[in-house]
């Protein structure tokens, strides 16, 4: 029975968190939930269980219709709740387009931030899980692998994972466009708040140097840069400690601008006019936009850097489509393989058949002959093993040739075996007796 | 003669080759492209610091008074100095600077015909020497700074409007490179630039016998070395970073190209090139 791909799943798309968590497969172990079976419709499993998507990928070698009910079943019972429920949320895909799904999901192009690069992670520890449940097979491991190879190539040759997608990301990626190196460089940040803390932690994950921590009140300073091990300060001191903060993240509940460009002039000057960047992520803002225009300084505020967000996102949208290609080449790979999987095992039978009958030929003239020698031994098997390959060389080559051709030689596959009788079945004598007659 | 003909040429295509592959690699982002250019541009530079050792060591004297050796040599120290910072700063990006000058350059030292300029005396050979090769280093220093200007110019816009950063811009160094690689272009540059002027004047004295002639070549070397010293002074001192000293550079280097070409073959002058 021909092996044939499957891939059920819920992901952020198709079901909502509620039923994402119902569903969730966490510790799933498909060779002791009897997904897979000794003669059971399913032969090899990977299930993929995160907190956007929950899928179960499989080839099964019964009719859909088993494998379908088999893996549902498996999976409800798992999670004791409704079939009927999961079959109404669940995407199915078969054989190509499960490839594809599994090769789009690793080169993160059906994430909810696309190109994300979490999901490969989550993918390679599901499939290690699973290599070591014992639970995959050629198929499932060399699709593991091929997706892993082709998720490498989208994200080397199109920018869908490159530029950030996150404010924070977006203000550190605009520091290190302006510093390069941030380990000699300090940070100052100006009052607290969600968004101005994550900006500082993602600073210091990318080599900053240091943090100062200036606060209305100083307590709040001193809890804070005991957390970033930095340096705190009152709020009236910033400008004492300006000239020797390069990046700036200000976010005071102030209702005026708190730092002007005629204040960033004399900082400047003190600083012999290195490079400042502020982040003001304050509404209304704490930093006066004319600092924008003195020579050395780049101030953007929190709807400039939404901005690069959403073009960086448009960016990664278009580089998906690009990403969508690579994929669709990788995935007619991985088929062309397959196909040659169902011809390589009936290649080796027609071959070993001949060289059986060769063999055996050989054998039988050698006893005609009067002193047969080792040197005619050899010979003699040379010729006949010889004259077997290249009698069955054409037909190969025709099988190669369909199955390259046309995606899949299945049905020549079936003939060969049948002409040949690869298969040793028994042929009673008037077999077809019933069809003529019609 | 044939020979050198032949190697001349080679060195010729494999610096065309890698100033279009550069192009097609940072274009497209692609850092294999770059990597195989760098290569293509470092076997040109390898070949032609033989093609110039080997005419230096065949024809010793009689290649000193011809013009393309001199041009040829020019071409060459702008590599050296592109390979200098690209050691230092790690600036491969200004291989798309040097690799088309230095083409630009030795095919032009290919096409004008050996002209013969007056012989150095032998005590006057050492100043001339230092006036061609200080000078020569110098200019090649500034070009990578302009290289480099151009690129910072190009991204402080970039960031400063807040507009999307391209694929080509995405992939540049950061701003504070390309400040170093001007700050190395002008502390080096600047000392080497005064040195060769000044070794002029000497080698003049002993030439002609007078040390200012009022020749344009003269008064627009001065004229650059009053902006030199400005940037060099303004840097210095702590008041210049980032986009002033970058647009200056630019300047300084495209006057000088401007002095090198126009006015060494267009004009009467006694630094005339010209066959």
């Amino acid at each position: 029975m021909e092996h044939k791909i499957y891939l059920f799943g819920l992901n952020h798309k198709t079901a909502e968190v509620e039923i994402r968590e119902k569903f969730a497969l966490t510790g799933f172990n498909p060779v002791s939930r009897n997904l897979l079976e000794k003669d059971g419709p399913v032969v090899e499993a990977l299930v993929l269980s995160t907190c956007n998507r929950v899928e179960i990928l499989c080839v099964g070698t019964q009719a859909q219709e088993q494998v379908r009910e088999k893996v549902l079943n498996t999976w409800s019972g798992f999670c004791g709740a409704d079939p009927d429920l999961l079959s109404r949320h669940i995407y199915f895909y078969t054989d190509r387009e499960a490839v594809r799904h599994l090769f789009s999901v690793a080169a993160s192009l059906d994430s909810m931030v696309l190109g994300e690069p979490q999901i490969l992670g989550q993918l390679k520890d599901a499939y290690r899980k699973s290599v070591e449940e014992r639970s995959t097979g050629v198929i499932i491991n060399r699709m593991l692998h091929k997706s892993f190879s082709s998720a490498k190539r989208t994200r080397t040759e199109t920018a869908v994972s490159s530029s950030a997608v996150s404010i924070s990301y977006a203000a550190v990626e605009l520091a290190k466009k302006i510093f390069g190196d941030l380990n000699a460089h300090r940070a100052m940040l100006i009052g607290a708040g969600e968004m101005a803390e994550l900006a500082a932690l993602h600073l210091l994950n990318n080599g900053l140097k240091e943090i100062l921590v200036a606060n209305r009140t100083l307590e709040r300073a001193v809890e804070l840069a005991r957390r970033f091990k930095g340096q705190s300060l009152c709020l009236e001191d910033i400008f004492k400690y300006l000239p020797q903060a390069d990046i700036i993240i200000s976010s005071t509940g102030a209702s005026s601008a708190i730092i002007r460009a005629g204040d960033i002039r004399d900082v400047l000057r003190k600083r012999k006019h290195r490079p400042m960047f502020f982040i003001d992520i304050a509404v209304p803002r704490d930093i006066d936009p004319d600092v924008n225009q003195l020579d050395n300084v780049y101030l953007y505020d929190i709807d400039d850097l939404q901005e690069v967000v959403e073009e960086n996102l448009a960016g990664r949208r278009e580089e998906a489509l690009k990403a969508a290609k690579i994929v669709d080449q990788e995935v007619d790979k991985f088929e062309k393989w397959l196909s040659s999987l169902d011809l390589s095992p009936t290649i080796v039978d027609l071959l070993s058949k001949g060289e059986d009958i060769a063999l055996k030929e050989v054998k039988r003239s050698l006893r005609n002959l009067p002193q047969g020698d080792e040197q005619t031994r050899k010979i003699m098997e040379h010729l006949a093993l010889s004259l077997v390959g290249k009698l069955y060389h054409e037909p190969i080559v025709f099988l190669k040739r369909r199955a390259q051709e046309e995606g899949s030689a299945e049905k020549f596959v079936d003939l060969a075996r049948k002409i040949f009788n690869l298969d040793e079945e028994e042929i009673p004598d008037n077999a077809h007796i019933e069809k003529k007659r019609k | 003669m044939l020979s050198f003909r032949i190697l001349d040429l080679f060195i010729a295509l494999l610096y065309l080759s890698g100033a279009i592959s550069f192009l097609i690699g940072l274009i497209y982002s692609r850092k294999k492209v770059q990597d195989v250019s760098v290569s293509l541009t470092l076997t040109g530079f390898v070949l032609h610091s033989v093609d110039l050792g080997l005419k230096y060591a065949l024809g010793l004297g009689e290649v000193l008074t011809q013009s393309q050796f001199y041009i040829s040599l020019l071409a060459w120290t702008f590599l050296l100095m592109f390979l200098l910072l690209w050691w230092r700063l790690k600036l491969k990006f200004l291989s798309l600077i040097a690799a088309p000058l230095a083409l630009l350059i030795f095919t032009w030292s290919l096409a004008i015909s050996p002209a013969t300029l007056p012989v150095p005396g032998l005590l006057q050979g050492l100043w001339f020497g230092l006036h061609i090769g200080s000078l020569f280093v110098s200019i090649a220093l500034m070009a990578m700074a302009f290289g480099a200007g151009l690129a910072y110019v190009h991204l402080d816009r970039k960031i400063k409007s807040k507009s999307r950063l391209g694929n080509v811009a995405r992939d540049l160094p950061s701003l504070s490179t390309f400040d170093r690689a001007n700050h190395w272009a002008v502390f080096i540059g600047f000392p080497l630039f005064t040195l060769g002027t000044l070794a002029g004047f000497i080698w003049a004295a002993f030439t002609w016998r007078t040390i200012f002639t009022w020749d344009p070549k003269e008064i627009f070397t001065v004229g650059i070395w009053f902006m030199f010293a400005w940037l060099f002074h303004k840097r210095a001192t702590g008041g210049w970073k980032g986009k002033k000293p970058a647009q200056l550079a630019i300047l300084i280097f495209v006057l000088s190209l401007i002095s090198f070409i126009g006015i060494n073959f267009f004009t009467e002058t006694h630094h005339s090139l010209r066959p």
